[in-house]
């Protein structure tokens, strides 16, 4: 996995460092036509986005996965700031996640940071990791050292 | 994963509540308790607690062993696999999508570069 992930309090962050200025890597977030072409997971064999890229409009992105049918879901734009932010509310799978995509210029590239918040890691953090049971440490090792790919 | 959903679900609603976050808090500090002594820091009653042990039970996120009369609570560390798997997966894809990016840009960038020259040669 090149992506750097990073669970704690009651988020997720993904991270991943782009070799392209910052202004470039936010378009890819913000037509359709361009998202589509890499926005989708794995077993996806074809992956269709409606998007109405502005504050308060709404995307479904809609895949057609392997074996699994069609999986769709969707959300709306709840702040955009260009070219540094993108907030969402997403139906992602089985949970609400606010998502938030922050732009960062490093030297000639860029960093984007994903956040979803409203996952279930507080309670990982907070009551498993200390607990006698298993520790969050081993997810961070899981997704540090493989890049895990399951069918949706 | 498409079979997993329902359980998923289940995880991540038994775990959307703060009550039920605190007892499982309590349970992976002290291990396991009867049900009695769970109850006691929560100013809430008897059969709320109950509720909340069985959305827990349901979820499979705890174990109930019952001695006799008493019922002893235990967290089932491997109920949490689902929901795991899932926050994984989340992130692979995103991995996945973000080496699909790259490229993009890398052959965005290479066209812009190509253009540049163009531009220069033809002035």
């Amino acid at each position: 996995m090149k992506s750097e992930v990073k669970i704690s309090g009651d988020r997720m962050e993904i991270t991943r460092v782009f070799d392209a200025p910052r202004h470039l890597v936010f378009a890819w977030w913000t037509q359709a036509e361009k998202l589509q072409q890499w926005s989708g997971c794995k077993e996806a064999t074809k992956c269709e986005i409606d998007m109405d890229f502005r504050v308060g409009g709404s995307f479904t992105q809609k895949m057609q996965i392997a074996g699994a049918g069609e999986f769709s879901f969707g959300g709306r734009y709840d702040e955009i700031i260009e070219p540094e932010r993108i907030v969402y509310h997403a139906n992602f799978g089985p949970v609400i996640t606010r998502v938030i995509v922050e732009f960062f210029e490093q030297g000639r590239g860029t960093k984007v940071v994903v956040t979803h918040e409203g996952c279930p890691d507080e309670f990982f953090s907070k009551t498993v990791s200390q607990g006698t049971t298993e520790s969050l440490d081993k997810l961070d090792l899981l997704l540090a050292s493989q890049a895990v790919s399951l069918p949706l | 994963m498409v079979n997993n959903q329902a359980k998923i679900t289940a995880i991540f609603a038994a775990l959307a509540d703060p009550t039920r976050r605190r007892i499982l808090a309590r349970l992976s500090n002290s291990g396991a308790g009867p049900v009695t002594a769970l109850a006691k820091p929560f100013r809430i009653s008897a059969p709320a607690i109950s509720r909340h042990l069985r959305v827990l039970e349901k979820a499979r996120l705890i174990h109930r062993r019952r001695e006799g009369r008493v019922h002893v609570i235990r967290v089932r560390a491997a109920g949490f696999q689902p929901a795991r798997d899932w926050l994984a997966q989340c992130a692979a894809e995103w991995d996945f999508s973000f080496d699909a990016l790259d490229e993009l840009l890398k052959i965005e960038q290479r066209k812009g570069k190509q253009h540049e020259v163009r531009g220069k040669n033809q002035r």
